[in-house]
């Protein structure tokens, strides 16, 4: 940072620069290294006296600071900790080595003073640690924080614990002014006037209040009563022609203006709207674009959006909970609320939202035109005859025929009409009479039977049957003896052949 | 041949050479008619949001091709309107607007403010009137397609001004004056119809033209203004839409014979900048129309006087003024005309025009502060009333005797006067949807005012009638005088309703259903009357007597079994239905069931509040 040098050291310095009879008549803050170590050297020789008194202020650093007689004193204390930027500390180790390689006194305070007029950017204390511009890492795990000048180890303080280092705080008024300087692993206190120092700093003002940063400007050079010019030149020709380049200029302007690029009264305003629709009856629906389709109207609010809705029209808490169980496109969109009174309805958040959304439909949509049907569903069923008018049928129980054990699976009505056979689960095959419901004939087998057929021919009243894997042809016994000996020829002289090939 | 030229070839083949057809493709039916989103703006040569601003401008939007060439989610335009747009001058003008941009930001570029500020009095611009008339080549088609842009426009007019989301001041208050404008004319003219207070806002809506015109208008509060909404989209909508508006109020203010833009007495314009642009609207169109009549009538300034006096002194000699200049006039003839138009005008009013003049008449209102004095400013004299409220260039002050109406929505109300009804504004709201002046004694100052129902819903449609409806529409029956029948009820058995109480039924609406339930009963019996008649006549001979004993024993064994047989007939109805119409029949089936369903969950909701209380 751009320290100011306060007046009073700079002038100091000054002094010691002309008895030693150097040739700088201006004090440069920026000095090179070198022209400030013969400095330092001068300053050493000539103030080592006064040394040793600063060196005590300094050292012990809490030192009342008012109290003293000098200002340096209190500059030193505000550099050493308030600004330890890294330049400063090696440009203040390159003096020390310089320092002691001519080998002179060597001692503490000495070196401070050193250090203190070596640069004069920096008027600070050389710090007790001489480790240089390195990662304090380097040092994290020894015991010691780095070496003093001598060469010696210093040790790491002891640390505290949190508990009393807080109730330390506690106690110690002055504990805000306390910065823990871990390069030199020590505890320095800040002066009053340090703080004030930082506090101007951090509110962008020049650290020293006594300096002014507007002081008004003033001109040494001295414009009147100079003889000579300065400049020998003759006056350039251009000064007294007209310029060709501005001509150039002022014709394309011109040009600008006739040609009317340029206009310099406001263009006229011409009223905004006018009878657009003047006479409809000329507007002829004809055109050649496609047909317009008009974006549906949105829906229009039901009762349950009022702000002051039936009671019956707001959900239950419980219903509102169960909406977040709900997919998000089943979830109602709306949730109707009450408010008992007109000053009590609040901005609708979503206004601009929906309004949003409605231009995104009404841009984005695809339109179709489809037909609306607005008819009762019923009218879609097919008319159907009605049970009234399929009649006669039975509609109560007539006969009952009785004598199977099982299940019926199979029935079959013979030609005539005259009679049925039914085949059960229960292995038994019967024939009825349907008029009166007699069974005329059982058959029994040993599986359950699964299906009975007629003969459909009239002159042979056979029965066939299916029963486990056999199909059995009987002769059921129906007819005049003359079909009776038919039916018995037939089955007599095929008989063995027909049980031959079924099973 | 790049795909530019195909697709222009293609416009050129449906236009031109029907059979033209690129070498080794095949392109008609939808592949040739429609075209995807991206291969128009390749056809345009414009980027997105100029496409999208064009399409917005031009009212094309996509459409659905029965088959879908290049793919499902891709979007489609149809070829004739991607052309439509491509010979449109605004696109031309869009591209002159983006290169003179250019050149303004090059001058900026290279420091020359001058030149720059030059460049920026002269910026091309384009009107929205070509594409206005040829979106709506008639005023009607106008009207139908108003009610977006209406509420658009009350919400713009609602919005702050903000410049990060190019919300200007401008146009925020181009909108709202455009939207007291079409409110001072429908205010005019009676247009009002219906008003709904919801939560989203206070929907209006007029009838102009035997146009159905709904729109929105926010309540007056600020507005959120979320994050996730392209506000550049909303902006283009709303430049169309101001234009419309403007064009539309034009029309209708030259219907009236009154001038537009309208030109306010410069106090009043004073007062115009912030709240009561609309009242100094109304004011200043009903002074120029009536003025004219009124002299007609008069010959002097006498009803100015009178009128003068209700409004109070600060505008009285502004009128005196007027009219005076007005009685210097030679153009008797004129306004002689004027009048006869007035006359026309009155008597050409329809008959729901007339009702809403009159319903509000002889009543004088006055505004407290807490109420939304702008919807009511405009809802009052729709509806033929007088109104002032409490404030600056108030017409007349609460202290007035002639009030017959406060309206005031605070929960007690400290200093009253007894000449007048102290009442909540839903009352008002409620009065314009009934069509009738309610008793007032249910919205009283401190009281929950009854439930505020919506005008938009057909009740009987719904199949669910909200109490405070029926009480109304007894209400309004006992003011026609005339004895409403149950619903559902024919009007031959009128006593029924009488006869049910006596049977013991608590509630009207469990009244209604038992009723109902008779009456379903009663056809049934007279199907099966029927039913027997038919089968008489087809059986004429000597076993009909007993045929008709069979099935009625038949009848009454199987009348549990009804049920049963009903569901039958319902099956195979249902399989002898062809697919398509089975579809159709379960799909209008579900949405019956939802109905019902949700007529089903009011009534629950309604029997467990009653017995909660």
């Amino acid at each position: 940072m751009g320290v100011s040098i306060p007046p009073k050291e700079a002038d100091r310095l000054k002094n010691i620069v002309d008895e030693n009879g150097g040739s700088s008549d201006e004090f440069d803050s920026e000095g090179e290294a070198s022209e400030g170590s013969e400095v330092s050297e001068v300053a050493t020789e000539e103030d080592g006296g006064s040394s040793g008194d600063e060196d005590a202020s300094t050292s012990d650093g809490s030192g009342l600071v008012d109290d003293e007689d000098e200002n340096e004193g209190s500059e030193e204390g505000a550099d050493a900790n308030g600004s330890s930027s890294d330049d400063e500390k090696a440009s203040a180790s390159v003096d020390d080595g310089l320092e002691s390689g001519e080998g002179s006194g060597d001692s503490d305070s000495e070196r401070s003073e050193v250090a203190e007029e070596s640069d004069s950017s920096e008027d600070e204390v050389a710090p007790r640690n001489t480790i240089g511009d390195v990662p304090l890492e380097w040092y994290k795990d020894e015991q010691h924080i780095g070496y003093d000048i001598k060469g010696k180890k210093i040790t790491k303080k002891e640390r505290q614990d949190k508990l009393d280092s807080f109730l330390a705080s506690v106690d110690d008024s002055k504990n805000w002014r306390k910065i823990y300087d871990d390069y030199n692993d020590e505890d320095v206190e800040l002066t009053k006037a340090e703080a004030k120092m930082i506090s101007r700093l951090l509110n962008g003002k020049a650290p020293h209040a006594d300096f002014d940063p507007y002081a008004p400007y003033v001109d040494w050079f001295k414009w009147d009563d100079a003889i000579h010019p300065l400049s020998n030149a003759p006056e350039p020709k251009r000064r007294f022609i007209p310029s060709k380049w501005e001509a150039k200029k002022v014709v394309k302007y011109v040009r600008a203006i006739r040609k009317g690029l340029i206009k310099f009264e406001k263009p006229k305003e011409e009223p905004r709207f006018y009878m657009l629709w003047g006479d409809d009856s000329g507007a002829a629906d004809k055109t050649n674009h496609l047909s317009y389709i008009p974006a549906p109207k949105p829906k229009l609010p039901g009762h349950e959006e009022s702000y002051n809705p039936s009671l019956e029209y707001i959900p239950t808490q419980e219903e509102i909970n169960s909406y977040q169980l709900m997919y998000e496109e089943d979830r109602p969109k709306f949730i109707p609320k009450r408010f008992t009174s007109m000053r009590s309805i609040p901005a609708y958040e979503d206004a601009v939202k929906d309004s949003f959304e409605r231009c995104l439909d009404l841009y984005l949509c695809p339109r179709v035109r489809k037909k609306r049907i607005n008819i009762d569903p019923e009218s879609l069923k097919p008319k159907l005859p009605s049970r009234k008018d399929l009649k006669p049928y039975p509609s109560t129980c007539y006969m009952e025929y009785i004598g199977h054990k099982g299940p019926v699976v199979s029935i079959s009505t013979e030609f005539s009409g005259e009679w049925i056979a039914s085949g059960s689960t229960d292995g038994t095959v019967r024939i009825w009479e349907v008029e009166s419901g007699r069974c005329r004939k059982v058959w029994e087998f040993d599986e359950a039977v699964q299906y009975v057929a007629w003969n459909p021919m009239p002159e042979f009243p056979i029965l066939a049957i299916s029963v486990g894997q056999d199909a059995y042809l009987l002769n059921t016994g129906l007819g005049n003896e003359e079909t009776q000996r038919k039916v018995g020829e037939l089955l007599h002289v095929e008989a063995a052949k027909v049980s031959d090939d079924s099973s | 041949m790049t795909k530019k030229d195909t697709a222009k070839k293609t416009v050129a083949k449906l236009k031109k050479n029907k059979h033209y057809r690129p070498a080794g493709k095949k392109r008609e039916g939808n592949a040739a008619r429609y075209m995807t989103r991206s291969q128009a703006i390749k056809q345009l040569q414009v980027n997105l949001s100029v496409f999208r601003k064009l399409c917005i401008l031009k009212g094309v939007f996509p459409r659905e091709p029965k088959k879908k060439v290049k793919g499902n989610n891709q979007t489609y335009y149809h070829v004739k309107d991607i052309a439509f747009i491509q010979h449109d001058p605004l696109l031309e003008k869009l591209r002159e607007q983006r290169a003179y941009q250019k050149k303004i930001h090059k001058a900026l570029a290279k420091k020359n403010e001058d030149l720059a500020t030059r460049l920026r009095t002269r910026e091309p611009s384009y009107t929205l009137d070509r594409l206005i008339r040829e979106r709506y080549p008639k005023f009607v088609d106008a009207l139908r397609d108003l009610d977006d842009c209406l509420s658009m426009v009350h919400l713009f007019a609602a919005l702050p001004a903000v410049e990060r989301l190019k919300i200007n001041v401008e146009r925020v208050h181009s909108c709202r004056r455009l939207s007291h404008e079409w409110q001072a004319y429908v205010a005019r003219c009676h247009k009002l119809r219906k008003v709904f207070v919801s939560v989203k806002g206070i929907y209006y809506q007029a009838e102009v033209e035997g146009q159905k015109i709904t729109w929105l208008a926010p309540h007056a509060m600020q507005q959120v203004l979320p994050d996730d909404v392209n506000f550049s989209v909303m902006l283009t909508f709303v430049e169309f839409y101001e234009t419309l508006l403007g064009f539309v109020n034009f029309r209708l203010y030259h219907s009236i014979s009154v001038k537009y833009p309208p030109i306010l007495d410069p106090r009043l314009e004073a007062l115009a900048a912030g709240l009561f642009y609309l009242y100094a609207l109304t004011r200043y169109m009903n002074g120029n129309t009536k003025r004219i009549s009124e002299e007609q009538e008069s010959g002097s300034t006498k009803p100015e006087h009178t009128r003068g006096q209700l409004e109070g002194a600060q505008f009285e000699e502004s009128e005196l003024r007027l009219s005076q200049l007005q009685h210097q006039l030679p153009s008797n003839e004129d306004r002689a005309l004027m009048h006869l138009i007035e006359e026309d005008d009155d008597n050409d009013d329809d008959e729901d025009t007339k009702k809403c003049k009159k319903l509000f008449k002889n009543m004088k209102f006055y505004l407290s502060r807490e109420v939304p004095r702008e919807s009511l400013l405009f809802v009052i004299p729709a509806f033929g009333g007088v109104v002032s409220w409490e404030g600056d260039a108030a017409p007349f002050t609460e202290a007035d005797q002639s009030i017959t109406h406060q309206i005031v929505d605070r929960p007690s109300q400290g200093h009253m006067y007894l000449s007048r009804e102290y009442i909540q504004p839903q009352w008002i709201y409620d009065c314009i949807n009934f069509g009738v002046i309610l008793e007032a004694h249910r919205y009283l100052v401190g009281r929950v005012p009854p439930p505020h129902l919506s005008p938009f819903v057909d009740n009987e449609a719904e199949g669910y009638f909200p109490d405070y409806a029926e009480t109304i529409k007894r209400f309004e029956a006992a003011a026609k005088n005339e004895v409403l029948p149950m619903p559902g009820v024919g009007k031959d058995d009128l006593d029924d309703p009488q006869l049910l109480l006596a049977e013991g039924y608590l509630s009207r609406t469990e009244a209604i259903e038992v009723a109902e339930r008779k009456k379903e009963r009663a056809t049934s019996e007279k199907q099966y009357l029927e039913d027997l008649k038919q089968e008489v006549q087809g059986h004429p001979d000597a076993t009909a007597s007993i045929a008709v004993e069979g099935a009625q024993v038949e009848e009454e064994s199987s009348r549990p079994h009804l049920e049963q047989v009903a569901e039958d007939t319902d099956g195979t109805a249902l399989m002898m239905m062809s697919r398509r119409n089975r579809g159709l029949f379960k799909a209008m089936k579900i949405a019956k069931d939802k109905k019902k369903a949700k007529v089903e969950k009011l009534k629950q909701r309604k029997k467990q509040i009653a017995e909660s209380t």
